[in-house]
């Protein structure tokens, strides 16, 4: 496995689940999805990856968890932004326009 | 950060509840999966499948997630501690062994770090002791002096870069009485500022006014007023009876303070006006070159030493241009308080760093067994290693379970350390230093001597665990599995096994040789010619002048005691002095010849009181001239001065009827004795005047009492009874101390060399034992490895004598090299040892060609046996065993 590449990711992964999570509550195959769906297609995130990032977010109190039941009748966890959540999803949002920015300027730069 | 901690407690203390809410979830999320895929027409099952797949295993994802939860580590950490608990459980005589010797060389090091910590590294028990100072007078550069009255004053009123300059007087005998029997004690009699400047904190009370210099007040000592007092809350105000005199007592001094310094056990505190009271018949104390203050000052806050000595430096040019006859040579020093007396200073740092370099070998060479050990252990585990690694452990895995045993191993020897340690310092605390003043020196086992002890044993833990998990944890798999011993690399000699075992011997072949020094030291230093004979002498002390005898009194009663001794039967004489020898110094000046030019420096004297008698019941003899015959206080000064003193001041002439001054005092010199040690045993000769008890009394008295020695043929204790009931008779109030047979008090003059060999005897032990079991342990561990190669050559002939010469061989080898490395080293370090060893040199040479030839013999016998044993066996039962 390429170590940059897993970097690269864990670093957008957090963003990502924060973002997916702006609009509603979802359980964690929901959050999967809604990554697939707002990245049309191009970040398939495992779980493996993915619960533990959950995980982490709720220890860190960006992440609220409840068990609720599902629109296809079953228990599921959902995870929801609390206000340090949000605050965080601001602050990861502006980091990643500017590395948007100045890596833009970087690469064109040549 | 509150919120991680509390995830940490949950994660920890309801590990179930969370495992379980991890565990639902992922049922869930494969539940939903397979939902979904159902939804597209799959049957449950092939959905169920489809879900776990996209999910990447159940028992996978809740690993990774474990893996970020807060407390891992911990719960990692403590996984590994009962996996290395088991371990050793299962191996309890390795790990007795193990546990035992790091003990040993734990406790060790933590005995010697509590003698360190007590009498190098404290800190004076005042408060701020960073700014507290202890002065001292230099003479031409020469350590050090008191200071005299006047030059305290000036200094207390001159000197800018202190706020404060405090003047005690250090042993000020007294007797307390009162209920009870009448308690000699030693106090201080102290400037008036003296606890303003010390600050020690007070458990009663208050320290002196500033116009009390000359009050009848008292601060007692905590332990007096607990032991005596009762620790009655209510003593101030209260009057006691100090040799005599009321005092009100003002305060309690907390228990922690017993004086600036921190071996001197003083009990009572009074304003130093009261000296002339206590110390009575003492008119000197006002003169100018009498140094008798000790000094302590408060540096102003902000003033560096460098500022504060400067202006020392200063003051002393002052005062050597306005008093040119005592103080031309002036110099101060001064040192932190509660530092080491500067005069003993090097002498006792010495001791003590080559005591610490003598403890960490011997731990090095319990850690360098304990390596040995280990690796023995590593190499029987390849097995299970390989087998780990083959499965999937990381090889940093099995590195920390490695180092976790280690360390688990070594902190159970520092926990068994500990009690070790408390028996050890309780043992040297037993230990008596020939001093007629009571000293503490007791050594506890304190909260610093912990944390040493378990930083200790942590370190030593990852020191011995490291090389052999290093080498366990990198050995390859696949050989392993295959059933060779990696490790072994048979015919190979440097092998880390062996590295180990010449370090150890080497280490301990240092630690022998100077054992054997020490030992060497004992027997010259308990055969020293002292001068004088210690069996059959009964001594005894008492202090007339703490119940305010004058000295005409004094003098009369201690005659009148002596003739009533000597009439005791079983007594055959009996005679007076102010202090024995061999008491680690007492009063000495300078002295010059009269009539001759004098010499440059004067020549210190030492000083004693005899009456007649006296040198007859030591049994000095007298060369020429005769002895003292009760001299009249009036009459012209006469002396008996010693071989050294004669030849000193009168070569080729005859001392008798010569004159000798100190001090304004000029004595004719009526006999010459032969020498006698007079402060140490070790010490060069030094020159010795007796003076006329009866002529010293009145002008320069004893102030630590007046011992009385009776010579019997017989035990001398036999007659003590009779002794004491004569004191009694003649003054029922008097105070007997310090009563003791002469062989007694000079087996408490061999503390050092005694105190030495003991310690080095009992280390150079403990590492031979260590070395030896190493040496066997490889030994027998690399036969073990041979059993093969041994079965096959004596199935092919070999003779027994012949295999076993193979081992000795390696054996030998290996004991040569170790010697070649340690000799230079103990030469090296038995020089060090040059101050405290008695008669003999430290390159004594029998120490260094016995202690070779029987740590050689020792090592032989340890690999001798392995190979006996060997050579034992079957060959055909050892070829069908592999």
């Amino acid at each position: 496995m390429d170590e940059k590449r897993t970097d690269l990711l864990r670093g957008t992964l957090d963003l990502l689940v924060l973002k997916s999570l702006s609009l509603e509550p979802l359980h964690g195959v929901g959050i999967s999805q809604r990554i697939k769906q707002i990245t049309k297609g191009a970040f398939q995130v495992s779980f493996g990856s993915l619960f533990p990032s959950l995980h982490r977010m709720e220890e860190r109190g960006w992440l609220e968890a409840e068990w609720r039941t599902s629109e296809n009748n079953r228990r599921a966890k959902y995870y929801r932004l609390t206000s340090s959540g949000r605050a965080q999803l601001k602050v990861e949002e502006r980091d990643w326009n500017q590395v948007v920015k100045v890596m833009k300027a970087a690469v064109q730069s040549t | 950060m509150a919120r991680r901690i509390l995830s940490l407690c949950r994660n920890l203390l309801r590990r179930r509840a969370v495992e379980q809410a991890l565990d639902d979830e992922l049922q869930s999320s494969v539940e939903i999966l397979a939902q979904e895929k159902m939804k597209d027409g799959l049957p449950r099952s092939a959905a169920l499948r489809q879900a776990l797949i996209e999910l990447g295993g159940v028992e996978q994802v809740k690993e990774e997630v474990r893996a970020i939860r807060a407390g891992t580590f911990l719960e990692n950490f403590a996984r590994e501690l009962r996996l290395a608990l088991r371990t050793l459980a299962k191996a309890p005589s390795f790990t007795a062994v193990v546990v035992l010797t790091l003990a040993l060389g734990i406790g060790a090091n933590s005995t010697v770090f509590a003698m360190v910590s007590r009498f190098v590294l404290h800190t004076a028990p005042v408060g701020n002791p960073a700014t507290l100072v202890t002065l001292d007078t230099t003479d031409r550069n020469e350590c050090c002096n008191h200071f005299s009255w006047p030059l305290f004053t000036d200094v207390r009123d001159n000197a800018k870069s202190f706020s404060g300059v405090a003047g005690f007087y250090e042993l000020l005998p007294a007797s307390i009485s009162g209920s009870g029997d009448p308690q000699r004690l030693w106090g201080q009699a102290a400037s008036t500022n003296f606890f303003d400047v010390a600050q020690p904190g007070m458990t009663l009370g208050r320290g002196f006014r500033s116009d009390e210099q000359n009050s009848p007040v008292i601060v007692l000592g905590h332990r007096v007023w607990k032991s005596r007092f009762n620790s009655d809350p209510g003593i101030l105000g209260k009057s006691i009876t100090l040799s005599g005199h009321p005092y009100t007592v003002i305060g309690v001094a907390p228990p922690y303070f017993r004086g600036i310094d921190l071996v001197l056990d003083t009990q009572f505190w009074v304003p130093i006006g009261n000296i002339d009271q206590l110390l009575p018949n003492t008119s000197r104390f006002d003169q100018r070159d009498y140094y008798w203050i000790a000094v302590v000052a408060r540096l102003k806050p902000g003033v560096s030493h460098a500022e504060a000595a400067a202006e020392l430096q200063l003051l002393s040019q002052r005062f050597a241009q306005a008093h040119p006859d005592t103080e031309k040579h002036l110099g101060f020093r001064f040192d932190q308080a509660g530092s080491l007396p500067p005069r003993d200073k090097s002498v006792i740092l010495l001791f003590f760093s080559t005591l610490m370099l003598v403890v960490f070998l011997v731990l090095l060479i319990a850690c360098a067994n304990v390596g040995n050990l280990f690796l023995a252990r590593a190499a029987g585990r390849q097995h299970e290693m390989a087998v780990r690694i083959a499965l999937g452990a990381a090889r940093w895995q099995l590195l920390r379970q490695i180092l976790a045993e280690s360390v688990l191993l070594s902190l159970l020897g520092g926990l068994l350390g500990v009690p070790i340690s408390i028996w050890a310092t309780e043992g040297l605390s037993a230990f008596r230093f020939p001093a007629p003043v009571t000293l503490d020196l007791n050594v506890d086992i304190d909260y610093k001597v912990l944390i040493f002890t378990f930083l200790l044993s942590l370190a030593t833990g990852i020191l011995f665990g490291l090389l052999p998990a290093w080498t366990a944890a990198w050995a390859s798999p696949s050989a392993a599995l295959k059933g060779e011993d990696v490790l072994a690399r048979p015919g190979r000699f440097w092998t880390l096994r062996n590295l180990l075992v010449v370090a150890q011997i080497s280490m301990s072949l240092v630690l022998l040789c100077v054992t054997g020094l020490c030992l060497r030291s004992l027997r010259s230093a308990s055969s020293i010619n002292i001068g004088f004979r210690s069996s059959g002498v009964l001594a005894m002390s008492i202090d007339p002048r703490l119940h305010s005898y004058t000295p005409e009194r004094t003098v009369q009663f201690l005659d009148e005691l002596r003739r009533r001794i000597s009439a005791v039967p079983g007594v055959s004489s009996a005679g007076v002095t102010d202090a024995l020898p061999l008491s680690g110094g007492h009063r000495s000046d300078g002295f010059q010849a009269l009539g001759k030019k004098p010499l440059d420096p004067a020549p210190i004297v030492e000083l004693y009181m005899a009456s007649p008698g006296y040198l007859d019941t030591l049994g000095i003899h007298l060369l020429k001239g005769r002895d003292f015959s009760n001299e009249s206080a009036g009459s012209p000064r006469v002396a008996i001065v010693n071989q050294v003193l004669a030849d000193t001041f009168f070569p080729r002439e005859n001392p008798l009827g010569q004159s000798v001054s100190s001090g304004g005092i000029t004595y004719e010199i009526i006999g010459v004795t032969n020498n006698i040690k007079s402060r140490f045993l070790g010490e060069d000769l030094r020159p010795v005047l007796f003076r006329a008890l009866s002529q010293t009394v009145a002008n320069d008295p004893s102030f630590e009492g007046y011992t009385i020695l009776a010579r019997t043929p017989a035990d001398p204790t036999a007659v003590a009874a009779s002794v004491r009931s004569i004191i009694r008779d003649m003054d029922p109030t008097l105070a007997v101390f310090n009563e003791q047979t002469m062989e007694h008090h000079l087996r408490e003059a061999l503390f050092l060399p005694r105190l030495a060999a003991t310690l080095f005897a009992v280390f150079g032990t403990a590492g031979l034992l260590l070395a030896a079991i190493g040496l066997y342990g490889v030994m027998s561990h690399s036969v073990s490895l041979r059993v093969r190669e041994i079965g096959i050559r004596m199935a092919l002939g070999a003779q027994a004598r012949s295999v076993q010469h193979l081992f000795l061989r390696s054996g030998l080898q290996l004991t040569t090299l170790a010697l070649a490395v340690g000799l230079p080293g103990a030469f090296v370090i038995a020089r060090l040892f040059n101050s405290i060893l008695y008669g003999i040199k430290p390159n004594d040479a029998i120490t260094f060609i016995f202690i070779p030839f029987f740590l050689a013999f020792v090592a032989l016998l340890a690999s001798y046996i392995p190979a006996r044993r060997a050579t034992k066996l079957d060959p055909i039962i050892v070829l069908r065993y592999q």
